[in-house]
């Protein structure tokens, strides 16, 4: 009896943890929002770390992700077209390469991408922000560390993901004309004609608000997990774990919500 | 130390609790002030922290991020932020805790004379250390 009701007694202490971290980065988010309608928020010191935030997260990794993006494109369309060969479905080889790779698989790699390199960095710098009083320093500075340290944060993660799962969308419809097609010119007006079919509004508002939703997860997620942690330094680590697995729970269910909306 | 948590706002403190942005030069920690507060560019703000550093006489010590400073550059550092909220209190908080390199009640003193601010600057220290002062 007393194991059945500490088993109640912890599960139950478990979905008001969730709930309580839910609702903080929610929260959080329309501060966030708020602060955004407001005029006074974009001042000239907020938009330079915005734009320093977009050339850390985007910019500086540009080479190494175009890199990635092109051998996984390449490795996947050389498989979905020996597969199309092989069943005698070449004339859906195009389709399937771009559904599969543009729609689905790009942006989910660029937000683990993304997600690991610079969630991981930001959770541990907002931990360690919070642990050393540097945000109470800030505050008694009157400098507000949403609009310095936050905010920038956000919209650099939203403009990043989307940016770069963009950039290499179109690096894999190119590598997949050339794998379909080679160098000849021929295949031009069927393939944008195919193209055309797929990008629709709809797909294209969902694949751009996919792509939002991973940049914002991958930071807002690591910010507010940050800001969660202890005043002592042995717990920055297990912040860090916390906020990459909530990351990690979290771009696979906007992926599994994006392809049932699709799909289902 | 209830006495300088209570402190109101118009003070501005000079405090080991109250760090320095850790991945910020002394400078930017300094212009962040009229950066954000009285939205000045950042070249506007960069140069009145600069000033700001030459007139305590640490100009030297601009691109040091926190890591790389000493106790007293860090103190100068902390100070010149301090001052550049141009409060009319500017409180010092322990300064032993934050000054453990240099003999700080004469290093203070040097400090205040070539701040040349106007307002109070006010040293909350322990009462065994009052022969310090003295001194």
């Amino acid at each position: 009896m007393n194991f059945l009701a500490a088993s109640i007694e912890s599960l139950g202490a478990k979905v008001v943890g969730w709930f309580t971290v839910g609702y903080g980065m929610f929260a959080f988010l329309a501060k966030a929002g708020l602060l955004l309608l407001e005029p006074a928020t974009w001042n000239r010191a907020t938009f330079d770390v915005v734009v320093k935030q977009i050339y850390f997260t985007a910019v500086q990794i540009l080479h190494v992700f175009l890199g990635y993006a092109l051998v996984i494109s390449w490795l996947i369309i050389t498989i979905i077209l020996s597969t199309a060969r092989d069943f005698g479905l070449t004339e859906f080889a195009s389709e399937m390469t771009i559904r599969v790779l543009v729609l689905e698989l790009l942006p989910f790699l660029t937000a683990l991408f993304v997600a690991l390199r610079s969630g991981s960095a930001i959770n541990t710098e907002v931990a360690l922000m919070q642990v050393n009083n540097e945000l109470d320093a800030l505050a008694h500075c009157k400098v507000p560390p949403m609009q310095f340290e936050f905010l920038p944060r956000l919209i650099g993660g939203v403009v990043s993901v989307v940016t770069l799962a963009g950039l290499a969308g179109l690096l894999a419809l190119l590598m997949g004309y050339l794998a379909i097609y080679g160098m000849n010119v021929a295949g031009f007006e069927p393939y944008t004609r195919t193209i055309a079919k797929i990008f629709d509004f709809r797909i294209m508002a969902g694949l751009i608000a996919k792509c939002a939703l991973f940049g914002l997860a991958v930071t807002l997620i690591p910010v507010t997990a940050g800001l969660e942690t202890p005043k002592k330094l042995f717990m920055v680590p297990v912040s860090v774990l916390r906020g990459m697995m909530r990351v990690f729970f979290a771009i696979v269910a906007i992926e599994v919500v994006s392809l049932a909306l699709k799909y289902i | 130390m209830a006495a300088v948590d209570a402190l109101p706002d118009d003070v501005a403190r000079v405090a080991l609790d109250l760090p320095l942005r850790a991945n910020l030069s002394a400078l930017d920690n300094i212009a962040l002030i009229p950066l954000y507060q009285r939205h000045y560019s950042a070249a506007e703000s960069s140069r009145l922290a600069q000033a700001m550093l030459d007139q305590l006489g640490y100009a030297g010590i601009a691109p040091l991020r926190d890591p790389d400073m000493t106790p007293a550059q860090r103190f100068v550092t902390k100070l010149a932020r301090a001052l550049i909220l141009k409060r009319p209190r500017l409180v010092i908080d322990r300064p032993g805790a934050m000054l453990y390199d240099v003999a700080y009640p004469s290093f203070i003193r040097q400090l205040a004379v070539q701040a040349e601010m106007t307002g109070t600057w006010e040293i909350f220290d322990f009462s065994w250390n009052q022969a310090l002062y003295q001194a």
